[in-house]
């Protein structure tokens, strides 16, 4: 799955640490989610939509891979 | 998704103070076989199976028995739970994820060590290898659990 969370955080002018701590998860994950190393439970992907005033699959993009 | 069986953090930090220091004098006491006798009472058993000159076998019963590797037995124990189980300053979800994965590898490990144990072991040194059984589960997942988030911590120091 891939994400535009690094751009919507660009856009929105806001480092990595101050979306951590509006999404109340640590900068870790944050980090981890940017890289696509980690792929956010539907809470935290709701959050991140609610914060950046994006719909959520502005933000989330399915890749062939995920149907495997 | 709230109930997640874990301790408040600051438990983390007891932990550590009571696991540390009951460990070693657990290692050291278990090595020299120090077992000092103000520590020597009667305690209530079950399962008794003494061997004595007339060999009994009970099913509840008083045994005479030195306490110290009891004591220590439970605070390393308890310890260890505690610092395996308590959150993290921000228990997120991806740390949740972590936990979990350690956990499975963990148990891995462990049963790995204990079946190269169970094959290539025997007799008195077995011994050895079920008393140290009895913590590494829990070792083993420390040691990883806390390795995965001081190497998480350090991936993400810098931004962009």
């Amino acid at each position: 799955m891939k994400n535009s969370i690094k751009i919507e955080r660009a856009k929105k002018n806001i480092t990595q640490a101050e979306l951590a701590r509006l999404a109340k998860v640590s900068r870790q994950t944050i980090n981890a989610m940017e890289l696509g190393k980690y792929v956010p439970s539907t809470v935290l992907s709701l959050r991140l939509a609610k914060i950046f005033e994006v719909e959520i699959s502005e933000i989330f993009t399915l890749e062939d891979s995920d149907w495997d | 998704m709230k109930l997640n069986f874990l301790f408040p953090n600051k438990f983390k930090k007891i932990g550590w103070f009571t696991l540390i220091p009951s460990a070693i004098i657990g290692l050291v006491t278990l090595i020299y076989e120090y077992e000092p006798s103000f520590l020597d009472f009667n305690v209530p058993a079950i399962f008794v199976d003494e061997i004595t000159l007339s060999e009994s076998k009970r099913l509840f019963g008083m045994v005479n028995n030195n306490i110290l590797n009891e004591i220590l037995g439970v605070l390393i124990i308890i310890s260890s739970l505690l610092v395996a189980f308590s959150k993290e300053k921000l228990e997120d979800e991806y740390i949740s994820k972590i936990r979990l994965e350690s956990l499975v590898w963990a148990v891995y490990v462990n049963y790995g060590v204990l079946l190269f144990s169970f094959l290539f072991i025997y007799n008195f040194s077995f011994l050895w290898v079920m008393i140290f059984n009895m913590f590494t589960v829990l070792l083993f997942f420390i040691i990883r659990f806390n390795w995965q988030i001081s190497k998480l911590k350090k991936s993400a120091y810098y931004e962009e």
